[in-house]
């Protein structure tokens, strides 16, 4: 070590812990390598290793994390060969993937190196990362990560952690894989699908308990289990689908319908979880990852580039620019027409699609009206300026499926409308909370005087 | 990536008490230097982006060479200074085909200017804005009015508790309150040394903002109701639109048999529901 850099590698070490373990050392040698001064290259492995590790449990995982240290026990690993593939350096040659649990979710991993514990092993790993991948979260291994094994860990033991939680529908998330719960079926349809190739049945529906509803795929069939059933399923896998976790009915779940008698302990009936969902402050939908059909109000207080006329591929339903299609080259594009807006409650905001239907009820112009302003006009942005002229302000009501992301809520719009005027009965409750006025209280007891009897 | 701050809804007599909120007060730092200048009102809201529902009342071009727009828009409570400038190039469209007086929507950045200590200026920079009906404001005062009631309710609980400092925010977040108002009533507190004045300025004004409002569906007052829109629509016949001296149209309510205390019942409550306003003294003129 000469005397240029030992300075910029005893900070590292101070900042960032063993250097030669983690591989920070040869990459620091690397940007020495390139001729990067001592100096530069220490900022730059801090940048990227940062200098706070971060400490997190399996249900603060999302997508595309890096520089934290989780440890959980393995609930299951396995191992793949990889195909060797052309052209690409010799790399590892397996991969290893399993789940990985906690006390708060469990989690699939995958590790670029063989680990060193096996089932029911509690392993600590620092500066892991992670992706996304299949619609979940993926907890990633790499040649810069650094694993050990914890003997004495105070984790749940193993049959603890792979037992099945039982679960209320919102407590349901990505680092979930199986459940157990109870709940009322709301909606069901049955449909056919291809699998690979081969036709098969499925059911889809909706469920829902006094927490929330979740959408259903059942791939068996559900005899004797129709809408208004209320069943007790038992070993759901739970999939995500556009950041909204759906529960699967598979062939190892056991589904039984809720004898009349143990049905009252339940906390709602068919009738209570039918009913429309009552409205949420947007506050309530930003605290939670995604939320199935909800209901909340505000007020637009702006609608977004993109609104409006767009052209659409025929063949993916891609929105297109100039007539060509990212995938399928030039194409003649179908128009359409969405809205996309902030809805602000002053809780919270959020950004609202409404597809077409509902874009040509809450604009009041069809999609017809709407083409005839844009070619009567000499601006292109002819219908998204009378979009905002239109609705910016405006105060609407909008159920729908939120999902909270990298760049806050979004919220697909199934249902709008303009909320009912209620503001006699608020009136009335605010200045009843607000009290009498000063002068009708009459004067004040306590005016700092004393008072003689 | 930065979401989208959230638009606060906030009465423009809390909104001109707020000063401004010093990084390093903050207990929860953000470590982020991207994050928004804050200010903080005296009832411990933290705010920066503002939307605002009122009746735009002046609109002045103030640009000597770049186009600038100064707005006055006002509410039961007060009025919010706004301005508008290039960078603003949205809001400064709008402005420059609105007529004041028109119901408008807006949402902004709040600004505090300060060129010597003890003067202080708080205004919005508008970002988007908009006309729109007598309706979006009453619910904007109402939504307003229950955000502003909810935050005095906490700030009297947390003057009521004795607590500062980290044990109050502790307490209010036991309580319910969100994380920021918690963390903004206990910077508040710090700061103020009459801190019931305001809240007690404040309560009387929303409450008699909310009284106007409600005027209108009374149904006990349906005589009231009648006399009121023969007033107003006496004040349209006589031009109300353009502005009408105040002494002449009392002479010709009271001619067509309309008792001069009425006359002067009815303007007061138009001018305090924002349906009209004053000019000039002894001038008035309709919204719309």
């Amino acid at each position: 070590m000469d005397e240029k850099t030992a300075p910029h590698l005893e900070e590292l070490t101070r900042a960032l812990g063993d250097l030669e373990k983690t591989g920070i050392r040869a990459e620091f040698d690397k940007l020495l390598a390139f001729r990067v001064s001592p100096e530069v290259a220490k900022e730059t492995i801090l940048r990227k290793f940062g200098g706070k590790w971060r400490i997190l449990k399996v249900k603060d995982l999302s997508a595309s994390l890096k520089n934290f240290e989780i440890t959980g026990r393995i609930l299951d690993i396995g191992e793949k060969p990889l195909r060797p593939q052309e052209g690409v350096r010799e790399g590892p040659s397996k991969l290893y993937t399993g789940v990985l649990a906690d006390e708060t979710g469990s989690v699939m991993f995958s590790s670029w190196k063989e680990l060193p514990g096996s089932v029911g092993d509690v392993i600590n790993i620092k500066n892991a990362y992670t992706r996304l991948w299949q619609n979940r979260i993926r907890l990633s291994i790499g040649e810069q990560s650094l694993v050990s094994k914890v003997s004495d860990s105070s984790l749940p033991l193993l049959s603890e952690l792979s037992r099945t939680p039982a679960k209320k529908l919102i407590d349901i998330g990505a680092a979930d894989f199986s459940v157990n719960t109870a709940a009322c079926v709301l909606q069901l349809s049955h449909r056919e699908v291809s699998v690979r190739g081969k036709q098969s049945k499925v059911i889809s529906g909706v469920l829902a308990d006094e927490t929330a509803r979740l959408p259903f795929t059942a791939w068996v069939e559900l005899p004797g289990i129709d809408i208004g059933s209320i069943i007790r399923i038992e070993g759901a896998q739970i999939r995500m689908f556009r950041g909204m976790p759906s529960i699967n009915l598979v062939s190892s779940t056991k589904v039984s319908s809720v004898a009349a008698e143990d049905a009252d302990k339940l906390a709602f009936t068919f009738e209570s979880a039918a009913k429309d969902p009552a409205p949420l402050k947007i506050e309530e939908i930003a605290s939670r990852d995604s939320m199935f059909d909800v209901v909340t109000a505000g007020n637009v207080v702006s609608v977004r580039p993109g609104s409006g006329i767009i052209s659409r591929c025929p063949e993916c339903s891609r929105v297109i620019q100039k007539a060509n299609c990212r995938v399928h080259g030039k194409v003649e594009g179908i128009r359409d027409m969405r809205i996309k807006a902030v809805l602000d409650d002053g809780t919270g905001a959020m950004s609202v699609m409404f597809p077409r239907e509902l874009a040509e009820i809450i604009y009041g112009k069809t999609l017809e009206e709407a083409e005839q302003l844009m070619f009567s006009d000499i601006s292109k942005d002819a219908v998204y300026e009378d979009l905002r002229r239109f609705l910016t302000g405006r105060y609407l009501a909008v159920r729908g499926n939120s999902s909270n992301g990298e760049y806050g809520i979004s919220f697909v719009a199934e249902h709008a409308w303009v909320p009912e005027d209620d503001l006699d009965v608020r009136v009335v409750e605010l200045l009843r909370r607000l009290g009498p006025d000063e002068e009708e209280q009459g004067p004040e007891v306590s005016g700092g005087g004393v008072s003689f009897a | 990536m930065l979401k989208r701050e959230i638009a606060k809804r906030v009465f423009a007599k809390e909104f001109e008490a707020c000063r401004e909120l010093d990084k390093s007060e903050r207990s929860v730092s953000e470590a982020d230097s991207k994050s928004p200048n804050l200010l903080i009102s005296p009832l411990g809201l933290i705010l920066n982006r503002v939307f605002a529902v009122g009746v735009l009342t002046e609109l002045d071009s103030i640009g000597t060479q770049n186009e600038m727009w100064k707005a006055r828009i006002v509410d039961p409570t007060g009025a919010f200074t706004v301005y508008a400038g290039q960078f603003q190039p949205d809001a400064s469209i709008f402005f420059s085909t609105v007529q004041p007086p028109a119901f408008i929507a807006l949402t902004g950045k709040a600004r505090i200017y300060e060129p010597e200590p003890g003067s202080v200026f708080i205004s919005i920079r508008a970002e988007e804005a908009n006309v729109v009906d007598e309706e979006i404001r009453n619910r904007w005062v109402v939504d307003t009015a229950e955000q502003t009631v909810d935050r005095l309710e906490a700030f009297s609980d947390a003057l009521a508790s004795g607590y500062r400092g980290e044990t109050l925010r502790e307490y209010l977040l036991e309580k319910g309150v969100s994380e920021d108002l918690a963390e903004g009533i206990s910077i508040a507190l710090e700061r103020d040394s009459a801190p019931r004045e305001f809240a007690k300025q404040l309560r009387a004004s929303i409450r008699e903002g909310l009284r106007v409002l409600s005027l209108e569906s009374e149904d006990t007052a349906e005589s009231r109701v009648d006399q009121k829109e023969f007033v107003l629509e006496l004040l349209r016949e006589m031009g109300g639109g353009k502005g009408v001296d105040y002494a002449s149209f009392v002479d010709a309510a009271i001619s067509r048999g309309v008792p001069e205390e009425v006359v002067e019942e009815v303007v007061r409550s138009l001018l305090a529901g924002g349906q009209c306003y004053e000019p000039k003294i002894g001038i008035i003129r309709l919204v719309g």
